[in-house]
């Protein structure tokens, strides 16, 4: 057991040193367009040279990157190229907005994907599965990013029941928080519950033809039965390692999403840090969001290990 | 005739299955994999039913659990004593499931949740028909374990599946089906993937529970040799029926089809060695 | 009847071609409307009066005008062209370069199939949107950026497929065969295993294709990809959102067009999955 925790952990590592460094390569290559993007246009050669000498932005990309990581790993996320103000306790600030956006939009995804998943399985080949795949079908060909703007025409321009965006922190105002998340994280869970409603049925059909499904109808038990006690648990392994991949593009969305409702959150730091050239705030904001894919990713891996027994070494009782 | 000897004394077959036809519909025409079978088996008997791959020995025994595949047709009548199996409703079904008839699948490995403990599935029986608390059932479960001899059952009731060894594995279906001490026990095949060894000392204990518990057995095989060792009465079907019927030396020493000769033909030094032996 | 009895297999029994002709006549669709848009579109897409702007659809122009005046309907027939173009550069790219790696991890094996491997799972592991917009900060904004941005981001995706299906293929006999017979790894690679994959690989390009729709929309969303007054999809979903309450048609039109073209592909792909073997998992 906890051998298999460590070598999830040491992978878990490795993969994130690995990946800030793509990140800041990918960033960092192009010279010259982020000391224009903060000076103008119109900055001269010597403007340019010195901003780039004052960041060290001349310097190997080798030297670069170690200086950066040093700095970063003691919790230093540099300062902005457009207005110098240092880069850490921004993100910091916006980090639980798109953790809670994340958080309740999965929640909504898997509340709609488990039981109607599972539903379409039992039901296999009845109105109801062909209901339910072709519901999933149309839902997964929405554009997230569509719905939240259908979201927004229904619920606050025609019904005037939703905020447009912004947002209120839950301990400041609940009620508004709520009211102001409600939409962003509907577009983003109700696209991604379509892929899950399938992938559900599709591991659910999958246990439910197994031998020991066969066994537990021997012994007696009802449908019910069957599939919570015995289908359930093998079908979320699989299940639970395609949530983690979809959990990733969800998340990933949150750039385009966070955008549209005006939420101060990660996605909208990488926007700000694209849309201005400003390096330091799109290196911290992409990483954050990498970071935090990762761990769920990391997460859910460990807890596909409790559910499935045969995994974990030395698990006998 | 040869003598069924089980049969004297008793009221009635535990199961009686007449004219049992199974089908499937395909888009050319119905497939009729179980044609017009009709057997029977008595208290304390252990009937085995012989063929080959195809012959439609499983779908009889399926057939008579009600857990036949979704798109199959059953028609004809199966009688568990009583009770008719094809009337009843699912509900009145699953009550009989585990309960007065119990099943030992083939695959063991398979056929075990890989995710439950096996204590557990070996004492949900108790848990679906008598209620019984779970903690109960689990300790219930260590003595069925124990009944089929499986050393330090206390603990190997914590274990999942696959720290089982395949003969363990079956055993522990075994004790499954056996909960509730059911009329009928139907076996499917359950000693063809195991060693030779294991798989005699499977049908000893099989004997055991016939001799101790009066529990019917209808076991399915293609091995002659597990006939020949364990059964009292002998049905060969092929392509879906029954071309004959007997005790296990009639059918031996005076094959009258066939088929049956031929089968005999493929395993010519068990039908020597059980001629002399029974 | 038992549940324990039911078959995965066995789908909705609408007929193995439905679903690949239903997405096939949507994607048709867009890509009559790509291909022949010099033709079809009854206006410039870039053609503007001010005076006419923001009008609902009427029969001079069938989904309104934007805020320039311009034909919605001509936009969205030209923004097709973008959107097929960039897929079809983006899969070709992903798919070209991921088959290349997971054809050569899988035939050479061992640390060729590790540090490869290794990589496509790292480049995996990111979202693929955030992949996305990380590239067009290194690359520049405009569209050509966006399909090898996108391009890029497919090649993990694909040279995994390619992997697993290379690894099925070289456990059939007729690898060896061709072995010992004097093939070069070359001609191997070339006349035996790539004509093998190629079935699982359309599946997936197909879905591809779908998925590069979406991110070059989101990217031009964003102002990242297609560049005003060029008309994409995304753009006229970002610009059509400040006149959501005037003219709501401009949100919906775009909108409309990359359902229809993501469902098309989508159920293509569906289709294809079930018609080349109905047995092959997600």
């Amino acid at each position: 057991m906890f051998r298999f925790l460590l070598a999830r952990l040491a992978a878990f590592a490795l993969t994130l040193l690995a990946a800030s460094a793509v990140l800041f390569v990918t960033i960092n290559v192009l010279p010259g367009s982020a000391a224009k993007s903060a000076l103008g246009i119109n900055a001269t050669p010597q403007a340019i040279q010195r901003f780039e000498a004052e960041r060290g932005l001349d310097r190997p990309l080798w030297e670069q990157y170690g200086e950066w990581l040093g700095r970063t790993l003691q919790g230093d996320f540099g300062t902005s190229f457009q207005n110098s103000v240092a880069v850490g306790p921004d993100l910091l600030k916006r980090l639980p907005v798109t953790l809670e956006l994340a958080v309740l939009a999965f929640l909504i995804a898997n509340l709609i994907a488990l039981p109607l998943g599972a539903l379409a399985a039992r039901k296999h080949g009845k109105g109801l599965d062909r209901s339910v795949t072709f519901l999933a079908t149309i839902l997964g060909a929405v554009p997230n990013f569509w719905l939240a703007t259908l979201l927004v025409l229904v619920f606050t321009l025609t019904l005037r029941w939703l905020p447009p965006g912004g947002f209120t922190p839950f301990a400041a105002d609940p009620l508004m928080n709520l009211k102001q998340m409600i939409m962003p994280a509907l577009s983003l869970g109700l696209v991604s519950s379509a892929l899950l409603i399938r992938i559900m049925r599709a591991s659910m059909l999958e246990i439910l033809s197994s031998d020991f499904i066969r066994t537990a109808e021997a012994k007696g038990a009802n449908a019910r039965t069957v599939v919570m006690r015995h289908a359930l648990r093998n079908a979320l392994i699989p299940y639970l390692n395609v949530a983690a991949v979809e959990f990733g593009f969800l998340f990933g969305s949150v750039v385009v999403i966070e955008d549209i409702f005006r939420l101060p959150g990660l996605g909208s730091f990488v926007l700000v840090g694209i849309i201005n050239r400003d390096y330091p705030v799109l290196l911290a904001g992409a990483l954050a969001i990498t970071v935090f894919v990762l761990v769920v990713n990391l997460v859910v891996d460990i807890a596909a290990g409790l559910l499935d027994p045969r995994q974990v070494k030395g698990r006998h009782a | 005739m040869e003598d069924r000897i089980h049969a004297h004394g008793a009221e009635r077959p535990t199961l009686s299955i007449r004219d049992l036809s199974v089908e499937f519909p395909k888009r050319e025409g119905a497939v009729k994999v179980v044609d017009k079978v009709s057997l029977d088996v008595w208290p304390r008997e252990i009937v085995g039913v012989i063929g080959e791959s195809g012959s439609g020995k499983t779908l009889t025994s399926l057939a008579a659990l009600r857990l036949l595949p979704k798109r199959a047709q059953a028609t004809g009548s199966i009688k568990l004593g009583e009770r008719s199996i094809l009337d009843l409703s699912e509900r009145d079904m699953r009550g009989l499931r585990g309960d007065r008839l119990a099943f030992i699948p083939q695959d063991a490995m398979r056929s075990l949740n890989p995710t439950m403990r096996v204590g557990r599935q070996i004492g949900e029986p108790l848990v679906l028909h008598r209620k019984t608390p779970w903690k109960q059932a689990v300790d219930a479960a260590a003595k069925l374990l124990k009944s089929v001899h499986v050393r330090d059952a206390e603990d190997r009731i914590r274990n999942y599946p696959h720290n089982f060894s395949g003969g363990m594995q079956q055993r522990a279906m075994i004790a499954m089906g056996l909960a509730l001490e059911p009329e009928l026990l139907i076996a499917d095949e359950p000693t063809t993937a195991l060693d030779v060894t294991v798989q005699a000392q499977v049908l000893k204990l099989l004997k055991e529970i016939r001799d101790s518990h009066g529990t019917s057995i209808l076991f399915i095989t293609h091995d002659l040799g597990v006939v020949a060792e364990l059964c009292d009465w002998v049905y060969v079907m092929y392509r879906g029926r029954i071309v004959e019927e007997g005790t296990v030396r009639r059918i031996f020493t005076t094959p009258r089809e066939d088929y049956t000769r031929m089968l005999l033909a493929a395993t010519p030094t068990i039908f020597d060695q059980r001629a002399e032996l029974s | 009847m038992s549940l324990s009895g039911l078959d995965p297999q066995t789908r909705f029994d609408f007929g193995r071609w439905r679903l690949v002709i239903i997405g096939g006549l949507l994607v048709g669709l867009v890509l009559a409307a790509a291909i022949f848009a010099p033709w079809i579109a009854p206006y410039s897409p870039l053609e503007f009066d001010v005076v006419e702007m923001l009008q609902p659809p009427s029969t001079a122009h069938w989904l309104g005008t934007d805020e320039l005046g311009r034909d919605v309907l001509s936009r969205a027939i030209y923004a097709a062209r973008i959107s097929m173009q960039v897929a079809l550069l983006a899969v070709t790219v992903g798919l070209v370069g991921g088959t290349l790696i997971g054809t050569i991890a899988a035939y050479f094996g061992g640390w060729v199939d590790a540090i490869l491997m290794r990589t496509m799972d790292l480049l995996f592991s990111f979202p693929a949107i955030l992949l996305a917009v990380v590239l067009m900060a290194s690359l520049g904004n405009s569209v050509w950026n966006a399909m090898i941005a996108i391009g890029l981001v497919f090649i993990p995706g694909f040279s995994r497929l390619a992997r697993a299906s290379t690894q099925s293929v070289l456990r059939q006999q007729y690898v060896e065969a061709a072995r010992t017979i004097g093939m070069s790894d070359v001609q191997i690679i070339f006349r035996e295993i790539l004509p093998n994959i190629v079935a699982p690989l359309l599946v997936e390009a197909a879905v591809a294709f779908a998925y590069a729709v979406l991110l070059e929309s989101a990217l031009s969303f964003l102002g990242l990809g297609a560049q005003p007054p060029d008309a994409s999809w995304g753009n006229m979903l970002s610009t059509g959102r400040g006149f959501m309450a005037q003219a709501p048609w401009l949100s919906l039109v775009p909108g409309m067009a990359m359902f229809i073209c993501v469902l098309g592909f989508n159920l293509l792909g569906d289709g294809l999955r079930d018609v080349f073997d109905p047995h092959m998992r997600h």
